[in-house]
């Protein structure tokens, strides 16, 4: 008796925590998709109406864009970030799970250091280099700053995926002629397929997310989905149905991403292929 | 880490393929990331030193002054800073212990309920890590509004309660809430993780000779915990110092500067002021702190273990 009585007070406990976030969460989806709210989650008016956005401008200072534009920026912002994190911490990878050279747990190390010392504090500085390179206020340069990032963690989350290819792969292909950087090119890439996909989507969703570099590094020239949901917020009129709902649009791709290339990737040989180990 | 291979002596055969220019194989390799880490990290981190010894403003005149930034940091010339460091110890000493104990509480009851209900709660709890900062924020923002659109007064209002400004009345309160919250969406993932690897034994061993659930948790499973909660700790202790990003989008820093925090002040005086001199300054001291912690993690920690995160010693 006494045991079940515990059960039950341990599932009250938790969902005493959860409470809030169940309705904030509710709140939040039950706002995108109606005029208003009452006591929380209870919409008033279910509509569509949030989402004219779509097809509709938006205000964007002064002038007025279209929600696509934004989306296409924030696209492209993401999409180089991804590619530059996913090429750069594949060839490091590589070098630092294969080849032995001086200075390589240096090398390692070093990358768990830079991954402690985030580049939130050094903006200013980063700021001050972009408008030097004139790189300020165009999204290649920031999209670079931002996967510079991103690159200590996943050249050790590369890492892993090389340290599990077998070495005999390495010495068949360099035994029939194969320079280091086509059996990267020829035989690796092939095989950590999910390794790439996986600092790809990495490098992706955190260029996707982020905030605070975009805000700073390319207030207004470019704007992205996360500065328009900021700039509403900041206005004097605040809908916060649009807002919820854009912010829906917002969340949306990178998931549809995930499932995507999940897909692609699970069919990838990874270790069992035909004459391999 | 795996086991050391020895390389296999392959080098001999590419090495008649480049006579001349005799350059290691692995600076192809390694040259990118090298370009790019320097790019945004060692310059930037020399830069902010240097930017920090002038008075550079939105004229972007290279005009050093000395320490006069340091000075006006230290000397308190600046009123605001004591309330800066107050806000800032307030913040650290509540979201540090707070992250960690209802992180270690959440995974200690959703490891002693059943699978589906477990995988619910912490499923809820690691959402905040999937949303992006700004919805974070939104979300937090929105709930907390003043008026009674906001979530948690259109509730209050169905009780006849009249709309309370949250974010007026208890700014830091639900700043640290937000931070919290995030937090314990990485600490409840080690810490779940660290817990299912307990060897089922111990606790059984445990329960036939008669200890309850707390004396469970207080001896066998969070002594074995030491280590994830040392490395949580760590890490946390670090993100929050230098996070300003959620402080920003919820409360800006206000209402008249109650949620200002040091990182947050160093970024508002560089971009909202455009005091870049006198933000770097602040930001330099930031770094220094940083760079002490670092060398103390790597102390206790090493740096071997600390390459192996979640680990647990039995």
């Amino acid at each position: 008796m006494k045991k079940i009585l515990g059960k039950y007070l341990i599932y009250l406990l938790l969902f005493l925590i959860v409470l809030p976030f169940l309705i904030m969460y509710s709140a939040f989806f039950v706002q995108a998709f109606s005029r208003g709210i009452s006591l929380g989650f209870i919409p008033k008016k279910l509509s569509l109406s949030n989402f004219d956005f779509l097809w509709s401008t938006i205000p964007w200072g002064l002038r007025k864009t279209s929600i696509w534009n934004i989306f296409l920026n924030t696209l492209i912002f993401a999409s180089i970030s991804g590619f530059a994190v996913t090429v750069i911490c594949t060839l490091t990878g590589y070098a630092l799970s294969r080849i032995e050279f001086r200075g390589k747990t240096f090398f390692l190390s070093m990358q768990l250091i830079l991954h402690a010392i985030t580049g939130q504090i050094l903006l200013i500085a980063i700021f001050f280099l972009l408008f030097y390179t004139k790189l300020l206020y165009k999204i290649p340069g920031v999209a670079l700053a931002r996967a510079s990032l991103e690159i200590p963690l996943g050249v050790w989350m590369v890492k892993g995926f090389f340290d599990s290819v077998p070495w005999d792969i390495e010495r068949s292909a360099m035994i029939d002629g194969c320079t280091r950087f086509q059996v990267w090119y020829k035989i690796f890439l092939p095989l950590i397929k999910p390794g790439i996909g996986a600092v790809f989507i990495w490098g992706f969703l955190f260029a996707w997310h982020d905030f605070i570099y975009v805000y700073t590094l390319l207030p207004g020239t470019a704007p992205l989905l996360s500065t328009l949901i900021q700039g509403l917020l900041a206005t004097e009129v605040v809908d916060y149905g649009i807002i919820a709902a854009i912010s829906l649009f917002y969340i949306l791709p990178p998931l549809f991403l995930f499932i995507f290339l999940q897909k692609a990737l699970m069919k990838a040989p990874i270790m069992g292929g035909k004459g391999m180990v | 880490m795996t086991a050391k291979i020895e390389e296999p002596s392959s080098d001999i055969l590419t090495e008649r393929k480049r006579p001349f220019l005799k350059i290691n194989s692995h600076w192809y390799f390694l040259s990118p990331s090298i370009l790019l880490v320097s790019f945004f990290y060692f310059i930037p981190f020399l830069l902010v030193f240097i930017i920090a010894f002038t008075n550079m403003d939105q004229k972007f005149n290279w005009q050093f002054v000395g320490l006069i930034n340091f000075l006006k940091l230290f000397t308190l010339k600046d009123p605001l800073i004591p309330r800066i460091i107050k806000n800032t110890i307030i913040y650290i000493t509540s979201t540090l212990p707070l992250t960690i104990i209802i992180a270690l509480f959440i995974s200690l009851l959703t490891t002693r309920i059943n699978q589906t209900a477990s995988l619910f709660f912490r499923a809820v709890f690691f959402l905040p890590r999937l949303i992006p900062p700004v919805v974070w924020g939104f979300l937090w923002m929105w709930s907390f509004e003043g008026t009674r659109y906001g979530v948690f007064n259109s509730i209050l209002e169905g009780f006849g309660v009249s709309p309370i400004h949250w974010l007026i009345k208890f700014p830091m309160i639900i700043v640290i809430c937000a931070n919290v919250f995030l937090g314990i969406s990485l600490a409840l993932l080690i810490f779940t993780s660290a817990i299912a690897s307990i060897p089922k034994d111990y606790t059984w061993a445990a329960e036939i000779d008669g200890a309850s659930f707390w004396q469970i948790s207080r001896f066998i499973i969070i002594p074995l915990l030491k280590w994830p909660i040392m490395t949580m700790t760590a890490w946390h202790l670090m993100s929050f110092i230098n996070s300003y990003i959620y402080i920003f989008l919820i409360t800006g820093g206000g209402p008249y500067h109650a949620t200002e925090v040091w990182a947050l002040y160093g970024y508002n005086a560089a971009f909202k002021n455009y005091k870049y001199g006198y933000g770097s300054s602040i930001m330099v001291v930031l770094v220094i702190i940083n760079l002490i912690l670092l060398v103390v993690c790597l102390k206790t920690f090493g740096m071997k273990r600390m390459i192996e995160r979640s680990r647990i010693e039995i």
